[in-house]
């Protein structure tokens, strides 16, 4: 069985752990980031960040520096570092007049990505001289809010879906701050801003999300229109597309090189195979949860439902699944990039759930994750 | 209550009232009654003695043009008295001199206005019954709206004009009209029921009967049989004259209670979307003494 | 009299082209109801439902239209981070019109209480309703379907419903004054 908190009633819009697992934040749907840190077997509110102005939309923590980005509908993003008592914020200039959509560190935590509703993404870097985080643009050719971004592990390259129906790379190497990078198979020449790659599923969804395989030679993409793609560069950007029967998905990631795991509107993970040969096939969801038991009805919430719904019995608004609305993330919460053995989800409904891919082998028959 | 009373019941109440009372008081009210009819009920001048229930009734002048003078005379004997000022009639009742029969005068002052729409019935039931005809009397019974009786060798015809402020009342004016029409069948009695919408009846062409989108006629063709004696007649004539108000006040009611329906409907909807709601979970607790207290 | 009795009590059937009508219109929200917090790209510090400013045509989806007949259809037009529903009531006469209007007009009054209600139905239609994903964040989902669904079922139930009664009404009243003569 998974493990589920409920954290708040209402949605969570975006979620990021420390390195240890000892803490992760979450923003409650509103302008404040809330730190917790279990005491015990619960998890408590530690801190509340509450710096920004309009709401948070992403956030990430960096596992070895230990700081923490967020970024916002107010246009601005903040490194957060732990000193101490207290978390201290600094701004970071990002040059974008309209809302952030999410953020992310790179592998090597030198500089981080944001996307926006301003077309374009800024990656973010430390200069020492001025002491502040300032950023570079990457433009061309997004036409359209970014929704997901992912680093590739060789810390320069980008993947980013956006509202134009797109997934793309991008070279993020920033010359200011470090080595010129080695040639990958998504190119050699990587001068900052060069869009590597452009793929299309050939439809019209709106690309949510999008991952890297540990290798860093796959790409995996979800889009509004229902559709799961990954492209692997290594042969060649062959790309393959299947347009599922299910409703969209909203974040994706990579367990292994082959395995995909998937979630959404559906409200429960699904996980995908791709093999080398470029098939991509549905495996299973990973969801086991029942219909829960009817819960007992006390004489007063039978008049009280009464009265509100015209029904009296129970609410029977349960779904099937462990997360009652749409998920909205899927993170790495344990084990290596090659190697996930625990992934954790947040959703609409409020749930943080951490699901062991372990657990998940055993009680499903004949899943694997290879 | 599906027929509307002929009689004015707060007339014949107060009347009743003051009769009865052991000692004469003052009065002084003024009641409305539908087509913009006005009683007073007062003193003529401060004399306690004496109670006056005066009537005014814009259309009077047409009306006595058709004899209602004389119906009025008829009817109400010597309590029929000069008009006060700015009203068409006026009966009145001396406390000392009180009819035998108060009940009685009490119900018949209540049916003035019904009884100054009598005489116009009245003359053209006769004619038919002697076989004359006359011009057709015009009745402007309410702004924009008339009453239009003519006998004819065989009938007397009534046609009413009416005018639908709202133009959703045509449509449930349609429906009335509609089983008016049809309602005939269930009733070897009743007179033949015509509904004309926008246009006049040929009866009316090249008059200046009015025409527009929420103008409706309504005819009455009645035979004799309808007026074959005093009774039958009465009867007749209490009938047709309210009945433009029975129209009217049936609409009004269908919409209030459509207003109730979709009010009780729309409640209903309201309670479906709540269960999209979740429920939030309050930490009310009882104490010891029956009391609540929420935890906020 | 008795012919009306009967009338008003006989439950209608589900006709068969309502049940396909029906689920098929359950699909179509299902699918469209995937919304998402969306912050405008075109002006800053706005987050408005983008059905509705149509401000940017990548975020807008092909509206569906799912049909009963030439009168009683839906319209769904979807959006990023919203969702517009017009319904088209079945008006078989002038007096399915009026009761119609009244109706709608009677529940857009009282769009406060319904969230969702439109305070003015999309040229066309009789009714709309503006889903956002507030709305889809603060309600379940499913329930939200369930009630468009429940909704359409009752407009026209009570509607034919205040049809016969009015006609029920306007027959006795015309019966009870003809009786008198």
């Amino acid at each position: 069985m998974p493990e589920v908190h409920q954290l708040i009633p209402g949605p969570i819009t975006c979620h990021c752990w420390n390195g240890d697992r000892s803490r992760f934040a979450i923003s409650p749907n509103n302008t404040e980031v809330h730190i917790y840190t279990k005491k015990g077997s619960k998890w408590e509110v530690q801190h509340v960040l509450s710096e920004h102005g309009q709401k948070v939309t992403g956030m990430d923590w960096a596992p070895k520096s230990d700081r923490l980005v967020t970024c916002g509908a107010d246009r601005n993003a903040y490194v957060w570092t732990f000193a101490g008592e207290e978390w201290k914020p600094s701004l970071v200039i990002l040059r974008i007049n309209r809302a952030a959509t999410t953020v992310r560190w790179s592998p090597l935590e030198n500089k981080f990505a944001v996307g926006s509703g301003a077309r374009l993404i800024s990656i973010c870097y430390f200069e020492k001289e001025n002491d502040w985080w300032v950023s570079k643009h990457i433009k061309k050719p997004l036409r359209s809010t970014v929704l997901g971004i992912d680093w590739h592990p060789n810390n320069y390259l980008l993947a980013a879906g956006s509202c134009d129906f797109k997934a793309r790379v991008f070279s993020g190497y920033v010359k200011e701050i470090e080595e010129k990078p080695e040639a990958t198979c998504w190119g050699k020449k990587m001068t900052f801003g060069a869009c590597m790659a452009e793929f299309s599923n050939g439809g019209g969804g709106w690309v949510h999300s999008v991952s890297f395989s540990p290798s860093g030679n796959k790409l995996a993409w979800v889009g509004h229109d229902s559709s799961v793609s990954v492209a692997n560069q290594a042969a060649d950007g062959q790309v393959s597309t299947v347009m599922h029967s299910y409703l969209p998905y909203l974040s994706c990631l990579f367990l292994t090189e082959n395995s995909l795991v998937a979630a959404g509107y559906d409200c429960c993970p699904v996980l995908w195979m791709h093999d080398d040969a470029g098939s991509l096939t549905y495996i299973n969801k990973l969801d086991t949860a029942e219909k829960k038991q009817k819960e007992f009805v006390s004489a007063m919430d039978k008049f009280k439902g009464l009265d509100n719904r015209a029904n009296a019995g129970g609410r029977d608004v349960e779904l099937d699944s462990t997360h009652q609305n749409a998920i909205s993330e899927i993170l790495l919460h344990t084990g290596s990039r090659e190697n996930v053995s625990k992934f954790a989800t947040v959703g609409v409904d409020g749930q943080l759930v951490i699901w062991d891919c372990k657990s998940l082998e055993s009680s499903i028959a004949g899943l694997r994750f290879k | 209550m599906i027929l509307l009373e002929i009689k004015n019941r707060i007339i014949e109440e107060t009347l009743l009232h003051r009769f009865n009372s052991p000692k004469p008081e003052s009065i002084d009210i003024t009641v409305a009654d539908f087509d913009g009819v006005l009683y007073h009920i007062s003193n003529p001048d401060s004399d306690k003695g004496k109670i006056r229930v005066s009537i005014s009734l814009k259309f009077y002048s047409d009306l006595k043009a058709h004899g209602a003078e004389e119906l009025i005379q008829k009817f109400y004997g010597d309590y029929a008295v000069t008009p006060e000022d700015g009203y068409d009639i006026s009966l009145q009742f001396d406390y000392e001199n009180l009819p035998a029969n108060k009940e009685e005068w009490a119900e018949k002052a209540a049916l003035l206005k019904c009884k100054c729409f009598a005489s116009v019935f009245h003359k053209y039931f006769q004619l038919q019954r002697d076989g004359k005809q006359d011009a057709t009397a015009i009745i402007h019974y309410r702004d924009r709206e008339t009453m239009y009786v003519s006998a004819q060798k065989d009938r007397v015809t009534v046609i009413f004009s009416t005018i639908f402020t709202d133009d959703d009342d045509i449509i449930i004016g349609k429906v009335f009209m509609q089983e008016f029409k049809e309602g005939r069948r269930g009733s070897g009695t009743a007179p033949q029921v015509l509904f004309s919408h926008a246009e006049p009846p040929a009866e009316l062409q090249g008059t200046d009967a009015l025409t527009g989108q929420n103008v409706g006629y309504i005819t009455f063709v009645l035979f004799p049989r309808s007026f074959k004696d005093e009774a039958a007649a009465d009867k007749t004539v209490n009938l047709i004259h309210t009945f433009r108000d029975y129209l009217h006040y049936h609409i009004k009611c269908s919409k209030a209670y459509l207003h109730c329906r979709m009010r009780v409907r729309t409640a209903a909807l309201l309670k479906i979307l709540n269960r999209a709601r979740p429920e939030i979970k309050t930490t009310e607790k009882k104490t010891i003494s029956g009391r609540t207290f929420a935890r906020k | 009299m008795r012919r009306l009795f009967v009338k008003s009590q006989r439950r209608p059937k589900m006709s068969a082209t309502l049940k396909p009508y029906l689920s098929a219109v359950r699909a179509s929200l299902t699918a469209a109801m995937c919304l998402e917090n969306f912050e405008s790209q075109v002006v800053e510090r706005h987050n408005k439902p983008e059905v509705e400013v149509k401000s940017s045509k990548e975020l807008l989806l092909t509206p569906v239209t799912v049909s009963r007949n030439e009168k009683e259809r839906i319209l769904i037009e979807s959006s990023i981070n919203s969702i517009r529903v017009s319904i088209a009531i079945k008006q078989a006469d002038e007096i399915e019109k009026i009761l119609c209007k009244k109706f709608m007009r009677f529940m857009m009054q009282r769009a406060e209480h319904f969230f969702i209600l439109r305070r003015k139905p999309i040229e066309g239609y009789d009714i709309s309703f503006l889903i956002t994903n507030f709305h889809t964040e603060q309600m379940y989902k499913h329930k939200l379907v369930d009630f468009v669904i429940q909704f359409m079922e009752e407009i026209d139930k009570e509607i034919s419903e205040m049809k016969i009664s009015l006609n029920a009404r306007a027959r006795i009243v015309a019966e009870e004054f003809l009786k008198n003569f």
